[in-house]
């Protein structure tokens, strides 16, 4: 029931004051993740490191701080080994 | 104790000829057996393009085993790996805790949208009404 209230919250452009502008549209929603992150998993660890190769900060994404753990576990073990990069283009 | 299970990688170099990778394998797994664990699963990835360069180098080998056991056999495969100059790189992950929890909140996740779905029937049929947004009229137009 909430999750579905939660889907007709209203657009977050309004709400976003006189900060200037921000590059990522901030996503409210909550951020549904699968249990298990495989490491190896780049294609989608990579919606997850934008261009320059940073993590994307969970005030972005959306996820949990549970899940943004887990995911920024994932990246590094994947940067370890080449399947990501830890500095991008 | 109870077996645990890993993940390995290892990244060789790309030069290294397909029947240097199949010894390598061979010699790793018999390790791994030598020191009672079994290797579950194989998984030759090959050659894919790294993320950044190591070595000079923009490709390598890649080969994923699946290894259940003590945790001593590890120990034995990294100091293996360590010393033998085909591999460029290495990494083992313990997974079994990790599917383990994954797997918990799998059957917590499905056990709580059975629940959702069998009070919903009882209550019959959703409750909210569609209360239609003013402008989406047409007579209002």
């Amino acid at each position: 029931m909430e999750d579905q209230d939660r889907q007709f919250e209203g657009s977050n452009d309004r709400m976003r004051g006189d900060r200037g502008p921000r590059r990522f549209v901030r996503r409210r929603q909550k951020m549904m993740v699968p249990e298990y992150i495989d490491w190896k998993d780049t294609d989608y660890l990579r919606r997850f490191v934008p261009e320059r190769g940073k993590i994307m900060p969970r005030r972005i994404s959306g996820v949990s701080a549970k899940d943004q753990r887990r995911i920024s576990r994932a990246i590094k073990r994947a940067r370890t080994m080449a399947l990501l990069p830890f500095v991008g283009d | 104790m109870q077996e645990r299970i890993y993940e390995l990688m290892y990244l060789a170099d790309p030069e290294v000829g397909s029947e240097d990778i199949e010894k390598l394998n061979a010699s790793l797994k018999t390790i791994v057996e030598q020191q009672g664990g079994t290797v579950v699963r194989v998984d030759d990835i090959g050659l894919r393009k790294l993320a950044y360069e190591i070595k000079r180098k923009t490709k390598g080998y890649y080969v994923l085993f699946e290894i259940q056991g003590s945790g001593k056999e590890i120990a034995e495969l990294e100091r293996k790996m360590r010393v033998n100059d085909q591999i460029i790189r290495y990494l083992t992950v313990r997974v079994d805790e990790d599917r383990k929890t994954a797997e918990k909140m799998r059957a917590k996740r499905i056990a709580r949208q059975e629940k959702r779905a069998n009070s919903k029937r009882s209550e019959g049929g959703p409750r909210e009404e569609i209360i239609p947004f003013e402008g989406a009229l047409s007579e209002n137009l």
